[in-house]
């Protein structure tokens, strides 16, 4: 056999190219997932549920038990599972739409009951699947097909912060942290922590990835990198924001 | 159903550096990331009938490439340094 492409271990050869538009943060998010799956040596034990949107695309993107459904109800159903069979480890991946809109209900009462799951999710600052519509994440500024002068944030407020609100209110053991695909390592380092969180039963873990979406922002790849470096980064701050240990974070009285 | 891919391997200097076009789906985001600039477009077609990549001499064999690939179409095997 020829050299083969250096794919994670726990990706399905056979399905790819994947279904992801060039240039798409879905695949680097997961290459990153994979990685961390194959250096923890859990593929036998990880049940993988992907939401709609186009993180739904990745229904056969890995070799792991796989389950689809909708609009952030990843989140609860990888609950059930984690429930009944608490030896599995179980991976909730959604975008920002399914999971701080549409479903946001999910992802705060699975936060508050501290759920022993992994939670990632991907924020490209908008809809993809159904055309770039304006989303929670959307920055201000920033023209979609429902924003055509940009977003008001004196309208729709302000981008969405995610990790920070799941932080403020998960309890002494979650896990709570966000990457960005332009730095790969950092978020395969946090994947890692987040489903190690979960294997040692500490609480709810929470990952947010910043990513692209060369289609819908209508950008070439340079673009791409300096929407993601400049403009995101600029919004949304990168690193963790909860480990278990931390405690329950200091509420101050005014002096 | 594709279980062998097909790389087109250049022997570089500095290491064996492989693009597999039925991968590639041309995004560029490669080309943008090698420090040295040293990726480019190149004739043969990727899997969406795009122009798939190609690299020269002036690599450094970093790995970078590899690592950005969101369809993991690339990959770098550094050669080994000489014992002196
Ligand atoms: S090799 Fe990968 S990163 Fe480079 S253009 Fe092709 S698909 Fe994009
Ligand atoms: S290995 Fe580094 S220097 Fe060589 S082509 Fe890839 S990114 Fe450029």
């Amino acid at each position: 056999m020829q050299l083969q492409p250096a794919m994670p271990r726990s990706w399905r050869v056979d399905t790819k190219p994947h279904k992801f538009c060039p240039g798409c943060g879905h695949g680097l998010i997961l290459k990153c997932l994979g990685q961390a799956v194959d250096e923890l040596g859990i593929e036998d034990r990880v049940v993988y549920g992907c939401d709609i949107g186009c993180s739904l695309l990745s229904w056969d993107f890995f070799n792991l038990d796989t389950v689809q459904t909708h609009h952030g109800r990843t989140t609860p159903v990888m609950t059930g599972i984690k429930r009944a069979r608490p030896e599995l480890i179980c991976i909730a991946y959604m975008g920002d739409g399914g999971g701080y809109s549409i479903g946001v209900q999910h992802l705060v009462s699975s936060v508050h009951r501290n759920e022993k799951i992994t939670v990632v999710l991907a924020n490209n600052t908008q809809y993809a699947m159904t055309g770039g519509q304006m989303a929670p994440t959307t920055l201000p500024g920033q023209k979609t097909e429902t924003t055509p002068y940009g977003r008001d944030p004196e309208v729709t407020g302000f981008p969405f912060q995610g990790p920070e609100m799941v932080s403020a209110i998960a309890r002494e053991g979650a896990y709570v942290a966000r990457g960005s695909i332009s730095n790969m390592r950092q978020l395969t380092g946090y994947l890692k922590k987040a489903l190690v969180n979960q294997i040692e039963g500490n609480g709810f873990s929470f990952v947010e990835a910043l990513s692209a979406c060369p289609t819908n922002w209508r950008t070439n790849a340079s673009e791409t990198w300096s929407f993601i470096d400049k403009e995101m980064h600029g919004h949304f701050k990168t690193g963790e924001f909860k480990t278990p240990g931390s405690g329950q974070g200091e509420v101050r009285a005014d002096e | 159903m594709t279980l062998e891919f097909v790389g087109r391997t250049m022997d570089l200097e500095k290491g064996y550096w492989t693009v597999f076009p039925d991968l590639c789906k041309g995004c560029g985001l490669c080309i943008e990331k090698c420090p040295v600039d040293c990726i480019d477009w190149s004739d043969v077609l990727g899997a969406y009938g795009t122009p798939s990549v190609k690299a020269d001499n002036r690599c450094i064999a970093c790995g970078i490439c590899q690592n950005i690939c969101p369809d993991c179409a690339l990959r770098l095997d550094k050669k080994k340094t000489k014992e002196h």
